[in-house]
């Protein structure tokens, strides 16, 4: 085959590419969604405590069910601070500080036509030097210390910190988490996050 | 025990645990050595330093290439940036679970299974064939995602956007497939002792529009040449004891799922696909066969396997217990000793181990623009590297 005729094969398959945000998801993993209910919780995160769900926590073990269900609500992220100079173009540096993979695929996920992240604005760095954001998965691990120090550091302002997933956030059942309480802006629930509540949670970070 | 017996060193070595060396078969407390031949450095050399955080790359780790410019003299891999530190030991078997799930999230299903073999072999638990059936097909669903990502990072690699884009659609896919099964993208919460989670329902129908898929795009990718041409003499792989694809591409007959009965492979008239170039070609060549072989797997399980539910006494069971099984990336085994329902002990070695040092000898008198690819074709994951069970 000539190569040009991979141009035509992509022509041919069509837009795949859903109108998320603007409708909401197509398909989403129940158990990776906002949990809501009442009773016992036998939590082995104290994710849920007095009825209370805390996202920062919850590794959607499924042991509170069926007293606890998924509502289907993808929408598990906290924004602490909005930097509307990068709704055109927001570039982000993933770092994986201890993560088990799955928030690391998850994150790429995003790059499918499926989601397209890039008909939005954003976009993936090579390095930190280049990035709006930093999106740190995983929890805190003693090598990658300094790595994360120092792609913080290499960073131009104004930057932005972003923790992905219950073990970043909280250190979920694996650890301590990556980072300090007022060492970033947003915080994204999930084990892993589901690629709608990144998406999501990226473009609240950048005003939207 | 049942797939393990004491005795001395014999079939193919597998790895060390803490406490044993593992091979086929048998295990032994005398701990096999592991001969890693470093390089001597020229004057003319001299060490590129790579990661350990670098956006071409998926996970955190440190590579240390010793070049004299363009060709890589050798080349070392420090998986250990991101050493997690995860406790098992002195847990429930459920509490456990939930931190092995995570040792690979990407090959959970494996990780899980595996482990929870360990463990129903270690109390004795006589697993019904419908939830081994309904293991397998978890497996092999993740197979052909683990496949696709593999497939699509050579891509990546070699800058052909259409496929990768193509892959990256019916690998996300193939995860809403997974979370609509299950309930989970990635299988966490969805296996327990004697038990499974994962509703083979449609299962097949859903998994054939991806499989038709990737038919098309594999063809593609088998006409360009210049995809080809990255691929084919580029990290030839001559370790005998290497594992997995990489194995299997370098006509090296090793895979557990027809050495040990473990799961009921043979229930599915199960063979394993063999090449002799050894290449990253090859490597690739595995791979997209196996998704098709994976797919023909999941045809022949009964759409109802696994809908029983059991529940079994876990506090007052104790035993020893091993397992072996192939994931995606080669021979995943699991050691474990239960207490009363707890865990007391645990040993794992991963395929990635393995792969490290088959492509770290690959590696040597490649060039730097070989990396990517040579790298990607043996699917290593680091975090089930930098793990520390202890």
């Amino acid at each position: 085959m000539k190569n040009g005729i991979w141009f035509l094969k992509g022509v041919r398959k069509g837009v795949k590419t859903e109108k998320f945000p603007k409708t909401g998801p197509v398909e989403i993993a129940p158990w990776s969604t906002e949990i809501k209910g009442s009773g016992e919780a036998n939590c082995p995160t104290d994710a849920i405590t007095n009825g209370k769900w805390d996202m920062t926590k919850c590794i959607f073990c499924r042991r509170c069910f069926p007293n606890y269900e998924p509502t289907g609500n993808h929408e598990i992220f906290t924004v602490s601070e909005k930097m509307h100079q990068f709704r055109r173009s927001f570039y982000i540096y993933p770092l994986d500080s201890g993560a088990c993979g799955a928030c690391n695929t998850e994150l790429h996920a995003l790059t499918a036509p499926q989601y397209d992240m890039h008909r939005l604005g954003i976009f993936f760095t090579n390095t930190p030097r280049h990035a709006d954001a930093i999106v740190v998965m995983g929890v805190w691990t003693k090598g990658m210390e300094e790595p994360l120090k120092r792609a913080y550091d290499a960073m131009s302002d104004p930057k932005m910190v972003i923790l992905m997933g219950a073990c970043a956030i909280s250190g979920g059942i694996m650890g301590e988490g990556a980072l300090k309480s007022g060492e970033y802006n947003v915080e994204i629930g999930g084990c892993p996050p589901n690629p709608y509540t990144i998406l999501a949670a990226l473009l609240r970070a950048r005003g939207d | 025990m049942y797939w393990y017996e004491e005795g001395e060193p014999d079939g193919r070595f597998i790895g060390n645990t803490k406490k044993y060396s593992i091979y086929g078969s048998h295990y032994n407390s005398s701990i096999e050595p592991i001969h890693e031949k470093s390089a001597e450095r020229k004057p003319e050399e001299f060490i590129f330093a790579y990661g350990p955080s670098t956006g071409g790359l998926m996970e955190s780790v440190g590579l240390d290439i010793l070049t004299p410019g363009e060709k890589i003299t050798s080349i070392s891999v420090d998986p250990n940036y991101k050493l997690r530190k995860i406790k098992v030991t002195g847990m429930s078997i459920e509490d456990a679970l939930l931190r092995i799930e995570r040792i690979n999230g990407f090959h959970s299903a494996s990780h899980s299974i595996c482990f929870l073999r360990a463990v129903e072999d270690a109390i004795q638990i006589d697993v019904p064939d419908e939830v081994q059936l309904n293991r397998i097909a978890q497996i092999e669903t993740e197979r052909i995602r683990s496949h696709l990502l593999v497939i699509q990072k050579l891509a990546e690699s070699a800058g052909f956007g259409v496929p990768v884009n193509q892959l990256s659609l019916i690998r996300e896919k193939v995860s809403r497939i997974i979370g609509t099964q299950s309930g989970h993208r990635y299988f966490f919460a969805v296996n327990s002792v004697g038990n499974s989670r994962f509703m083979m329902d449609k299962l097949q129908e859903k998994l054939h529009e991806v499989i038709v898929d990737f038919r098309k795009i594999y063809d593609g990718l088998m006409e360009s040449k210049l995809f080809l041409n990255r691929l084919q003499n580029n990290g030839i792989n001559k370790d005998p004891e290497s594992t997995g694809p990489a194995a299997r591409g370098s006509n090296i007959r090793h895979d557990a799922r027809n050495e040990l009965p473990v799961l009921p492979y043979d229930l599915l008239d199960y063979f394993p696909i063999i090449r002799d170039e050894g290449d990253a070609f090859s490597r690739f060549m595995i791979r997209s066969d196996e998704i098709f072989q994976s797919f023909d797997i999941i045809k022949k399980i009964n759409a109802t396997a696994g809908s029983e539910s059991m529940d079994y006494d876990l506090e007052k069971s104790s035993g020893t217990g091993m397992a072996r099984i192939e994931s995606p990336s080669g021979d995943l085994f699991y050691s474990v000793e239960i207490e009363k329902g707890n865990v007391v002990d645990i040993g794992m070695i991963s395929p990635s181990w393995r792969n490290v040092l088959s492509f770290r000898k690959s590696m040597e008198g490649n060039i730097f623009t070989d990396f990517h690819f040579n790298w990607e074709s043996f699917g290593i994951w680091i975090s089930e590297l930098g793990v520390d069970l202890s």
